[in-house]
């Protein structure tokens, strides 16, 4: 007698009813530790703040970027930056759940099992607009004075959330994948902070050296970070494709991170997380 | 169905589990009955942990097959998770909600009501004494109190088949015993139990049946008395105040007890078949002597007694493992 482990498929779906009320229980969950753990919307709203003070303080004075108010063009780079970093901080409260069993605890129950991961993204998804709607507001009150018509804020808007959408999932599937919470913040700071830093967020990426040049070039954070400049300024950043397009590069990579980081983390999650 | 047997809650046939090269669970059978508690007891690594996993369908068998509630654990998942309720061996609570807000959530996801959820909760803060404490967050509880819930967060729905992974891992003896007799009540009431331990004295106290694992296979398996007439019986151990009183000592108890005297450590280990009525056969002889003593101890055959003498071999590598003893 023998079980193929591999070819069956997990039945623990139960219709599209349980799927939303477990979703949204679990959410629900997530959320109430927002209040409870404010140290954790703090690691997604503090760092831009003091990045917001430090450049505009402290280096600013040095840093002269023809064509536009040094002010107006720090925010739109540190919200992009800021949108990055909701991956590190997605990945860390996965791996926080992962390690302390309470995810195990509802996969040994009677509750859909999507719903498991979903209420995961959602609840992130939700922390991280929250965190971006005070650096933004934090941007107004010192002063930053974005450029909106009614159609750049309505695609700003759609870009914000679906580059939140993706990046949120790329931190889940990073969580799953390292499992330990300080694994995820090293994971964070050797690959999204460097990224996030080169992506012209504080300076323009013509000014820099040929390598980190070529790698900022083609950084999904530079074609964020020069979207929301663009929508936000009528600034329009140069040097490659991507950023001649910002705002379809932009579109382009979440979509693609979207579409291979949510596969691989639900097979991550019902499979190898299982074994 | 009408079937004039109740089949057994759990039953596996060549359990198996890799992972890469280490084998964790060996061709494991294993068959647990309605209405009774099996104790899974081994060493760190034997493969408990993944053996309860695979039970509770949070890891599939690389080979081999489970029932459990007469349900396959991997092609009928679902059933099974309806069936068992499953504590790992860390309390797996959301430990940024309170107490009772965890047992909400657990009765939620088990489909009731917010009133219902709310009704059934209080019910089981009561039953297993969460009360005090229920307004606490779980990140602010003891390991004995975290316990607690999760045995309640356990019980929403009567399982038909409660799993716990080392109930009592890291626990001070207070907090044990007071799981212990929580976990006597439930099998008073006629829950079926798998418990996995690392503890001799806890699969004793608790199970019907023990079954010995190591390097995820069967070493030995039985009714505790089976198990421990196999390793031996219990011992009274006294350590003399010094070298001369050890002579003394060792003059004293030899005629009267089969004793093994071990110089080097002034200890005299005597045999105590009747447990209790020795120590204090053992206690008068050593007070009419006017013996000085350092101490007087009922020793319990430990785990480790129990491999030594079914493998002929000690525990390897187990740095977590403690003795327990019974101090007199």
């Amino acid at each position: 007698m023998s079980v193929s482990a591999t070819t069956i498929p997990d039945p623990g779906f139960g219709g599209p009813i349980r799927f939303v009320r477990d979703t949204a229980l679990l959410t629900a969950r997530s959320l109430r530790a927002i209040p409870r753990v404010p140290e954790r919307l703090l690691d997604v709203t503090i760092q831009p703040i003091i990045f917001v003070l430090l450049f505009l303080y402290v280096f600013g004075s040095a840093i002269h970027v023809p064509g536009i108010n040094y002010k107006d063009y720090l925010f739109p780079g540190i919200i992009g930056q800021s949108l990055a970093f909701n991956a590190i901080g997605a990945g860390v409260a996965t791996a926080n759940d992962i390690t302390e069993g309470v995810i195990d605890r509802f996969r040994s129950m009677p509750v859909n099992r999507l719903s498991i991961i979903t209420a995961q993204v959602m609840g992130q998804f939700c922390e991280a607009l929250l965190g971006m709607v005070i650096v933004v507001v934090f941007g107004l009150i010192l002063g930053w004075t974005p450029h909106l018509t009614l159609v750049h804020a309505t695609l700003l808007g759609g870009l914000m959330v679906l580059g939140t959408f993706a990046f949120v999932w790329a931190g889940v599937l990073f969580g799953m994948l390292v499992r330990s919470p300080d694994a995820m913040q090293g994971v964070g700071f050797i690959v999204v902070f460097p990224l996030s830093f080169m992506a012209g967020t504080f300076v323009p990426i013509s000014g820099m050296a040929a390598i980190p040049r070529a790698i900022a070039d083609w950084d999904p954070i530079s074609a964020l970070v020069a979207s929301v400049r663009g929508l936000t300024e009528g600034f329009r950043s140069t040097g490659s494709l991507q950023l001649d397009h910002p705002e379809i590069a932009m579109a382009l990579w979440c979509v693609a991170i979207i579409a291979i980081c949510v596969p691989l983390a639900l097979r991550r999650f019902n499979r190898t997380l299982a074994g | 169905m009408l079937d004039s047997t109740t089949p057994p809650t759990i039953e596996a046939c060549g359990l198996t589990k890799r992972f890469g090269d280490f084998t964790a669970v060996d061709a494991l059978d294993l068959r647990v009955e309605s209405g009774t508690v099996v104790s899974l007891l081994g060493p760190n690594g034997a493969g408990k942990t993944t053996t309860v996993r695979m039970l509770g369908t949070l890891t599939r068998p690389d080979a081999g097959w489970a029932r459990v509630a007469g349900h396959d654990v991997v092609r009928e998942a679902d059933r099974v998770r309806r069936a068992i309720s499953l504590t790992g061996q860390f309390a797996a609570l959301d430990k940024n909600l309170t107490a009772r807000e965890n047992i909400i959530l657990m009765a939620r996801l088990r489909g009731r009501t917010v009133r219902a959820a709310r009704v059934v909760a209080d019910e089981l803060i009561e039953r297993f004494q969460v009360g005090e404490f229920r307004d606490r967050l779980v990140k602010n509880l003891s390991g004995g109190e975290r316990r607690r819930v999760d045995l309640a967060a356990s019980l929403i729905d009567r399982p038909q088949l409660l799993v716990l992974d080392e109930p009592t891992a890291g626990l001070d003896p207070r907090s044990r015993q007071v799981v212990w007799s929580t976990i006597r009540e439930l099998v008073a009431d006629g829950v079926t139990l798998l418990l996995t331990t690392q503890y001799l004295e806890e699969a004793d106290a608790l199970a019907d049946r023990i079954v010995l694992i190591d390097h995820g296979r069967e070493i030995a398996a039985g009714t505790p008395a089976q198990l421990k007439a196999q390793v031996g019986e219990q011992r009274v151990d006294v350590v003399a105040a010094d070298g001369a009183e050890f002579e003394r000592l060792t003059a004293t108890l030899a005629p009267r007890f089969a004793i093994t005297a071990l110089r080097d450590q002034r200890t005299v280990q005597v045999a105590a078949p009747d447990e209790l009525a020795d120590l204090a056969r053992v206690l008068a002889a050593v007070e009419d002597g006017h013996i000085q003593v350092d101490e007087i101890a009922l020793r319990r055959p430990t785990l480790d007694d129990a491999f030594l003498a079914l493998t002929g071999k000690p525990i390897e590598g187990d740095p977590d493992y403690e003795p327990q003893e019974v101090a007199a």
